[in-house]
């Protein structure tokens, strides 16, 4: 149905633009231009992603987790298969009676009202309960640790890049690379033993748990520095185990940087060194990072399942390991879920911290395809 | 003009034979004092693995009068919790883990190529479908979900270990082999090999994939460090059912039964991890010196 | 970089002089040994005139450039000379200033438009924070009169200042970007503006506008130009007086008409030469059979010779100063220009067209 005149193209581009149509489609368009607007689509679609492969997992899989469970039920408490597999419908929030489609659009719509089920080895403890416990403890150590590698590593490979050759470029880019290669568990392992067992410094079964019991939660600051105090090897663990990777891409980002024709040009307006590492080299070679940042928070929240379970600290990796010890499948694919929304959300946070930070892709939109 | 006149080689010099290439290699890789303490290092662990268990038979003797010795001329590394030799666990335990680690890494490259360039070379649709399960993965936490996965399919062969562990390095990669295909999509021979109807498959294999041997090589070695760090981390909680020798289980055995606290456990400990951590340290050199030095201008950002 | 010379205190340059060159020489440090890329050069700016220096590239003509404000990258040494400038009534050596004078000087009087302009600013930061970054380097504290010059400087351009200030850079075409930042050369009221290749990555109209822009603009006020270019059609248009640059050094030094319709070198006649137009329209340079020397060894002799369809033994022997020629104020350094005269005359014609006829 191709326009044949100019007319009739113009009279085809004005039926569209009045249509009455018109206005929510530009808005459609301006929402699809804004990046926010598509990192929240990738995010929602992610996150759908998760879920489903969740279900297909307890539900779809041989020898899943609910057969497995009703199986279970049946032996140890010599009950029928019907009952076992009420008992079981319980926990799930599935029907097992209906078809696989129906089921998997109440699991949905549970879902969406917050309900996870119920943990099937603490029955009568929802899911979410638990979550709500442990995730805290997480985030805020991975969070503190990475911001403060985030800096520490920044600050360092920009220095680095500065000084290229020198002996400090020398310790802190080998360096960088030998910590970024060691397993985060390892580095949890090599403190608890050199700093806890060996020299004695730091006091390693008092630290364990997120609080000591004789404080009692509140916002004082005994109760603030108890907690400081029981995260100081988590944040530690994390920190060494990403600060490596800032320092060598922040170095090789600046490197780039410096070669730069404005950092040149800025140079020849006689602009102060400050004002030229500052505004010129350092925000432009730090962009790179921000949009690696999410992949790395990802990375940590994943080690994380590692180092709490080896630092006995309570988060919800630690959790996580004991529902997989104790094949607690409700409470597993809850913490996977939420995990998995955790990283998604610090996606869409460096997203539009990205965006606020390179005007490029701010305004005009379309450049990060 | 025939196709095969169009395409270059990536290194440096032309080669005429193997040895001759090796010893190329080799000469490149000495201007790089880290790549040679890598590959050096990588040596020793594969001998050590694979070579000197067949010399030195395996030790299980349990003695309890020599717990957690301190190194001597009969134990180099000293004994364990059960009095048992440490350098014989050493020995006995890195066929597992680099085993899990080269399979691990195939597998993942082998996905990460074969997808990567078919994204490339059919964009459209199945671009858009690859591109978007690679960044799926890549914001999600990998670790929990391998582990649950796991737990539900059961771990217990090193086949399927080594097979979800390739979950762990695929996608990065799969994403920097499509920027990279797409790069040598614009390139004048393949544009003569299209012009001249080659098929898609002649493409890939063999005009883009043999420009891209570094590349694959370099991310091999990079998807074999992150399937090591995860069988090691995992056999470390108990989470396999690895039985026999490994580093990951000498580790285990040091958490579970307490052995992070006793003072006189320092070398039964650090065995083990210094033995992962060399191993992975001498890749990520050995990896990074091949980077340097086939591709000096394409060092990724991100 | 403070470098300490051997040479005794420069003298005092005249007041219609604005800059001197004397003696500069340059050396890359690397590893095949030192890149000699700037050798001995010597001229003279006056104030309001128009320098222009081609050659092709490689010939140390954009090294040369970037040393006149010392922003040379570290590897890059001044082996010998100076850099006199004259700052009102004193006279100062640019080559020996410190740190914090020669970040003053920089821009304030001697400001640089640069080849790569679609990349001289920084793209994270708004048109307005790069001109008032630049104004707060050297003391004016007064948004509101960077505001009100900027605003007067875009004009000048023919730019909207209302909207160029707020734009990012990647907001603006490549020819409004060269415009910016001429407009930003001029915010300080610099004597001096150098200009490397500024039109190069710019259409054919835009090269024309920025021209002719160019020309207006030293009109309405009167500060001295330094263009960099291998576009000799461009400098025909724009220069009072030519340096004809060849391996680090110049080759010959005359007004814009003599070098264009009487080149004495066998260089300057090759580079005119190469682009024949009846128009009298230059286009770019094209290449001369050869290529340039390697700059680490020098060939023994003038550096042309390997290349020079005019060579005779005694080219070999010592490489020859500056010599004066026929025409006054017009230097060569070739000990054959009596030759390349010959073959040229002196009428006022272009060379390709007379060469063209006698061949």
């Amino acid at each position: 149905m191709a326009a044949t005149t100019p007319a009739d193209a113009r009279l085809a581009a004005d039926i569209y633009r009045y249509s009455p149509y018109a206005r929510g489609r530009r808005a459609l368009v301006w929402m699809w231009d804004r990046p926010i607007a598509r990192a929240l689509t990738r995010a929602f679609i992610t996150i759908f992603l998760v879920t489903t492969l969740n279900f297909a997992l307890i539900r779809l899989m041989p020898g899943n987790a609910i057969d497995a469970y009703i199986a279970q039920v049946m032996n140890e408490q010599l009950l029928s298969y019907e009952d076992a597999a009420q008992l079981a419908s319980g926990l799930f929030n599935l029907d097992l009676d209906k078809p696989i489609h129906e089921q998997y659009l109440q699991f949905l719509g549970d879902l969406v009202r917050g309900n996870l089920g119920t943990s099937m080895l603490s029955q009568g403890t929802t899911v979410t309960s638990i979550i709500t416990a442990y995730l805290p403890w997480t985030l805020f150590t991975v969070g503190l640790g990475l911001m403060l590698s985030f800096t520490v590593g920044v600050f360092l490979g920009l220095l680095a890049a500065y000084r290229r050759n020198s002996l400090f470029d020398h310790i802190v880019s080998s360096g960088g690379s030998i910590l970024s290669s060691i397993p985060s568990y390892v580095t949890a392992l090599l403190i608890v033993v050199i700093l806890g067992t060996q020299l004695r410094l730091l006091p390693i079964a008092e630290m364990r748990g997120s609080s000591s019991p004789s404080v009692a939660p509140g916002f004082h600051l005994e109760y603030l520095a108890d907690i400081l105090f029981h995260a100081v090897l988590p944040v530690l663990v994390y920190f060494i185990a990403t600060v490596g990777h800032w320092i060598l891409s922040m170095k090789s980002a600046t490197l780039a940087t410096l070669e730069e024709d404005y950092v040149t040009a800025a140079r020849a307006r006689g602009l102060s060194d400050g004002r030229i590492t500052t505004a010129y080299v350092g925000r432009n070679a730090v962009l790179p990072l921000v949009s690696q940042f999410a992949i790395t928070a990802g990375h940590v929240v994943g080690g994380a399942f590692f180092i709490e379970t080896i630092l006995v600290y309570p988060g919800i990796g630690l959790r996580l390991y004991k529902s997989i010890e104790q094949r607690d499948y409700t409470l597993m694919q809850g913490i996977v879920l939420l995990l998995t929304v955790s990283v998604v959300v610090a996606n869409l946070l460096a997203d539009v911290l990205y965006a606020k930070l390179d005007p490029r892709i701010g305004r005009a939109g379309g450049a990060n395809g | 003009m025939s196709v095969a006149a169009l395409s270059r080689p990536t290194t440096r010099s032309r080669i005429t034979g193997p040895l001759a290439s090796l010893l190329d290699f080799l000469r490149l890789l000495s201007k790089k004092p880290l790549g040679l303490v890598g590959l050096i290092g990588v040596l020793f662990f594969v001998v050590l693995a694979f070579i000197v268990p067949l010399f030195v038979p395996y030790q299980d003797a349990v003695d309890v009068t020599a717990i957690y010795q301190p190194p001597s001329a009969a134990h180099p590394l000293g004994t364990d919790s059960s009095g048992r030799d440490v350098w014989n666990q050493i020995i006995h335990g890195g066929r597992d883990i680099l085993l899990v680690g080269f399979v691990a890494g195939f597998f993942s490259t082998l996905i990460a190529v074969t997808f990567g360039s078919l994204a490339a070379v059919a964009g459209g649709k199945v671009d858009a479908l690859i591109s978007g399960a690679a960044d799926f993965w890549l914001t999600i936490p990998q670790i929990p979900i391998i582990v649950v996965l796991g737990s539900i399919l059961k771990f217990n062969s090193i086949w399927i270990i080594a097979a979800l562990l390739a979950l762990l390095a695929w996608a990065g990669l799969l994403r920097q082999v499509r920027a990279q295909v797409l790069s040598l999509k614009e390139r004048d021979y393949i544009e003569a090999a299209r012009s001249l109807d080659l098929g898609l498959f002649h493409i890939i294999f063999k005009e883009i994939l043999p420009n891209m041997r570094s590349y694959i090589v370099i991310h091999f070695i990079l998807a074999m460090t992150a399937a090591i760090y995860g069988v090691a981390g995992l056999t470390l909680l108990g989470l396999i059912p690895l039985s026999g020798q490994n580093w990951g289980l000498m580790l285990n055995y040091a958490y579970v039964r307490g052995a992070l606290f006793f003072k006189d456990s320092l070398f039964y400990i650090l065995s083990p991890v210094l033995a992962i951590t060399l191993f992975q340290l001498s890749l990520v050199w050995l990896a990074s010196a091949l980077e340097d030095i086939f591709n000096p201008r394409l060092r990724s950002s991100g | 970089m403070p470098t300490k010379r051997a040479s005794a205190a420069p003298q005092q340059l005249e007041a219609d002089q604005v800059l001197s060159v004397r003696g500069l020489s340059i050396a890359y440090s690397t590893r095949r040994g030192p890149v000699q890329a700037v050798r001995d050069v010597s001229f003279d700016l006056r104030r309001g005139e128009t320098l222009a220096i081609i050659g092709e590239s490689g010939s140390g003509k954009t090294t040369l450039a970037v040393s006149l404000i010392r922003l040379s990258p570290r590897t890059a040494k001044i082996t010998k000379g100076h850099i006199l400038y004259r700052k009102e009534d004193e006279t100062i050596d640019v080559a020996s200033l410190g740190d914090s004078d020669l970040r003053e000087f920089r821009w304030s009087e001697c400001a640089m438009v640069f080849q790569a302009a679609l990349n001289s600013f920084n793209p994270v930061i708004s048109i307005w924070e790069q001109f008032l970054d630049t104004a707060r380097a050297h003391g004016m504290m007064d948004a509101k009169h960077v505001r009100s010059r900027a605003g007067e400087l875009l004009g000048l351009v023919n730019l909207d200042p209302e909207r160029v200030l707020r734009a990012f850079p990647h907001e603006l075409s490549g020819g409004m970007k060269q415009r910016v930042l001429i407009a930003l050369s001029l915010l300080l009221k610099p004597s001096i503006i150098i200009l490397d290749e500024p039109t190069t990555a710019l259409d054919i109209l835009t090269q024309r506008a920025i021209i002719d822009l160019l020309r207006r603009l030293r009109e309405q006020l009167g500060f001295s130009m330094i263009f960099i270019s291998h576009d000799l059609s461009l400098a025909a248009e724009l220069a009072d007086r030519v340096l004809t640059m060849y391996a680090g050094t110049v080759v010959e030094r005359a007004s814009v008409k003599d070098l264009f319709y009487r080149p004495r070198h066998p260089y300057s006649m090759g580079l005119l030469r190469a682009v024949p137009r009846v128009s009298g329209a230059l286009g770019n340079v094209v290449s001369i059979a050869g290529s340039p020397p390697d700059l680490i060894n020098l060939p023994g002799g003038c550096t042309y010779s390997p290349r020079c369809p005019f060579v005779i033994d005694e080219c070999k022997l010592r490489e020859p100063d500056l010599l004066a020629v026929d025409t006054p104020n017009h230097d060569a350094r070739c000990i054959r220009w009596k030759h390349v005269a010959e073959l040229v005359g002196k009428e006022e014609a272009v060379v390709a067209e007379k060469l063209g006829a006698a061949t």
